[in-house]
């Protein structure tokens, strides 16, 4: 992939990223292309996901920053803002998108709505509908979900 | 939605004389109907309008929007002593309302500030540093090179670039352009804006600015005729909705249907989609998206959760569910991930209409048809006759001038036949759809409707006949024809009779005919009787001040030159035993 014509603000986050990570979160520059992260989140503590290690991809389009990044979940995960194909809800991703944002904030962003799952604006509207009715359940489902797909192995 | 509206690609505007708008204006337009004119060279007119209501709407140009809108921002700026780019972003939050600025303002400037990120004075306290870090490329740069709205945050002037740029040619929305950083609310101005762009994206930011201002505005909508730049400036609370651009396009204010008396906007509406009903698209659209419940544009939800916000400007939040403002849901609504609201109507069935209509519409279908082939039929014949009617214009009349050496100005008599034919081509159109949604079982109604969309019919195709046929004699003459005169007394006396005929026509259809009601199913011959004697309470316009003029049937009269016909008001050469209009003779009495 051209990564020759990398713009500047690119190449000081990923520098950024790489030095000075956030905790509990990792993202890493694919080879081929320097747009294409991965990107590793751990499962905040107090949380249904504690202990998991979720997977994720994060890619910033040609326009960025002027457009949001596209990030998606690779693994499943029961969570009411994302949906079964790792799909994020989040309004900072859409409308609410800044170019003084960056990739940080939005893996932050996203490491606090695992905190505090919004099941007010769902994405997956039965996992929402189980939250709503029964938040214990939910809760305990999501984490059998974080020890099957998430125990980081 | 414009199936019909192919006709205006034709209407050039200036190829279209003044006239025709004062012409046209005269004719099945109701009483509360006006007109502004500007223009001084179409004196002989002035004596049909002088007596007519006050203008209900202004057409405007774009010249006009602009000082309009020019105008209310500098009343804004004076009053509340804001500069003028500050004024603009006030009055485009309150969608141009003057009163509802004042009104917020006075009661509270410091929310109203806050709203709209007008903000008085920088929060960031950075103003001696001469060196910043852009927070969007993380470059350094001198002051100097590097922009912030009054809020203080700044970046440098290529991201500014960037991101001003962006929101431009992602719409609208750039009108309410906030800085960048996520904390901040603070507005981006015209002023900052202009000294950031290329030269093209400032006009596209001016331009939003100006259709912000006639679509945002309650009280203006742009003609919805296809490349007319021109809007209509609505006075509230008038009589009739029917309104006249001056690109010659008649339209409905109310629905910006094209003009539709005698049917309401709620009947047209319904026409219109279900003529697109039939089409893949419609149902297509129908079964995929639905109406934003704010601006009613189309929405396609094609991923994500209920919680729908539409595009700016209108950001209408709602549920795709039950298209409930959003703000409604909560706990209540049985959570916001299950619309309760939804689930019970669903179960009442009232969510079933889509799909009954599609499912009528099948069953219907030949039915349908019927109607729809004679309402596409009048239409297509209109747009030929807005065409011939251009071509006499433009070429016929110079010709039929010179041959029968008449003076043009004596020649109106044929514009005014072919503008009555446009006239009441539309009408006739529109009666399709009147009949299609008369119910089955008023037999009464339907036999008398279907009577007079008959007689409507006859006389209409005598007129174009007329105007079309026998005038073709006239044109290929070699010199002054003898009996040109008197093909003008009929040609007139035809447009005449239609014109009225046709009036009525719209009266009565309007009142529901209402006389079926009262007098039962053998009304039909008083009622066809009335339809000729009311015709010249309502004359008003140029047209119905000549011939016809008489407010009852008359005998043939030994003294008189003429005598007008009992049953269509034609006026008859004395000569003429039955008349030459409807073929019938006067009655013995």
């Amino acid at each position: 992939m051209a990564n020759s014509n990398l713009p500047r603000r690119i190449i000081k986050e990923t520098q950024r990223l790489l030095s000075e990570p956030a905790p509990g979160i990792s993202a890493s520059p694919s080879e081929e292309n320097m747009r294409y992260f991965n990107v590793m989140i751990l499962g905040p503590t107090q949380s249904p996901y504690e202990g998991g290690v979720f997977k994720l991809e994060l890619f910033l389009p040609e326009e960025y920053p002027m457009a949001a990044p596209k990030v998606r979940f690779l693994t499943k995960i029961y969570h009411p803002n994302i949906d079964k194909l790792g799909r994020i809800c989040l309004d900072i991703l859409k409308d609410k998108w800044s170019p003084a944002l960056q990739i940080r904030t939005v893996l932050l962003s996203i490491q606090a709505l695992l905190s505090a799952p919004n099941p007010d604006d769902p994405l997956s509207e039965n996992i929402a509908k189980h939250w709503k009715a029964n938040e214990a359940e939910a809760v305990e489902t999501a984490k059998e979900w974080t020890n099957l797909y998430a125990s980081g192995a | 939605m414009d199936s019909d509206d192919d006709m205006h690609d034709a209407n050039d505007l200036d190829s279209l004389d003044d006239d025709y708008y004062s012409g046209d204006n005269g004719m099945g337009s109701d009483d509360g109907d006006g007109f502004e004119f500007d223009n001084s060279d179409d004196s002989d007119d002035s004596t049909s309008h002088h007596h007519r209501q006050q203008p209900s709407y202004t057409v405007l140009n774009e010249d006009d929007i602009r000082q309009r809108q020019e105008e209310v921002i500098t009343r804004i700026s004076t009053v509340l002593s804001i500069p003028r780019v500050s004024a603009s972003i006030l009055l485009r939050h309150y969608n141009w309302d003057v009163t509802k600025v004042h009104d917020a303002w006075f009661a509270d400037e410091e929310r109203v500030r806050k709203a709209t990120g007008l903000l008085e004075s920088s929060v960031v306290s950075n103003q001696n540093m001469k060196e910043f870090n852009c927070g969007i490329c993380f470059e350094a740069y001198p002051r100097d090179r590097m922009y912030a709205a009054a809020c203080g945050h700044y970046f440098c002037s290529a991201c500014w670039t960037g991101y001003v740029s962006t929101s431009i040619n992602d719409g609208p929305g750039c009108l309410m352009l906030r800085c960048p950083d996520p904390s901040c609310g603070a507005a981006v101005g015209q002023d900052l804006i202009n000294l950031l762009v290329s030269e093209e994206d400032k006009q596209k930011y001016s331009r939003y600015i100006l259709r912000s201002y006639v679509e945002d505005n309650k009280k203006t909508k742009w003609c919805p005729a296809p490349g007319c730049d021109f809007a209509v400036d609505f006075v509230a609370g008038s009589s009739s909705f029917d309104v006249s651009c001056n690109c010659s396009f008649s339209f409905c204010w109310n629905c910006t249907e094209e003009a539709h008396r005698p049917v309401d906007c709620v009947t047209v509406a319904k026409w219109i989609l279900k003529n697109c009903a039939e089409s893949e698209n419609m149902n297509w659209i129908l079964a995929n998206s639905k109406p934003c419940p704010k601006c009613k544009r189309p929405i396609e939800k094609n991923q994500g959760c209920m919680h729908i916000t539409c595009t700016p400007p209108c950001k209408f939040e709602f549920c795709w569910l039950c298209l409930g403002a959003w703000s409604d849901h909560g706990e209540r609504t049985g959570g916001f991930y299950a619309c309760n609201r939804y689930e019970t109507a669903k179960q009442e069935g009232l969510y079933d209409e889509a799909e009954k209509r599609r499912e009528m519409a099948k069953n219907s279908l030949e039915r349908y048809t019927h109607y729809y082939e004679r309402w596409a039929t009048n239409q297509s014949s209109r747009l030929k006759a807005v065409a011939d009617l251009q071509q006499m214009q433009s070429v016929h009349i110079e010709k039929l001038s010179d041959k029968q050496c008449q003076p043009e100005t004596q020649l109106k008599f044929i514009t005014e036949a072919w503008l009555q034919i446009i006239e009441c081509r539309r009408v006739l159109k529109w009666t399709y759809a009147y009949g299609y949604y008369l119910p089955e079982n008023e037999h009464a109604k339907r036999q008398f409707f279907e009577y007079l969309q008959g007689e409507a019919e006859s006389g209409l195709e005598r007129l174009h006949q007329c105007a079309e046929k026998e005038l073709q004699t006239y044109l290929n003459a070699e010199g002054p024809s003898e009996g040109f005169n008197d093909f003008k007394t009929k040609l007139a006396g035809l447009t005449s009779v239609t014109r009225n005929y046709f009036e009525n026509l719209v009266r009565a259809l309007e009142n529901g005919l209402s006389d079926v009601d009262s007098q039962g199913a053998c009304s039909k011959t008083t009622s066809s009787k009335n339809l000729g004697g009311v015709t010249k309470r309502g004359g008003r316009g140029k047209g119905t001040t000549s011939r016809t003029t008489s407010t009852g049937p008359s005998r043939p009269q030994e003294d008189s030159p003429s005598w007008h016909c009992e049953h269509c008001t034609f006026a008859n050469a004395r000569a003429n035993v039955t008349c030459q209009m409807c073929n019938r003779s006067p009655s013995a009495r």
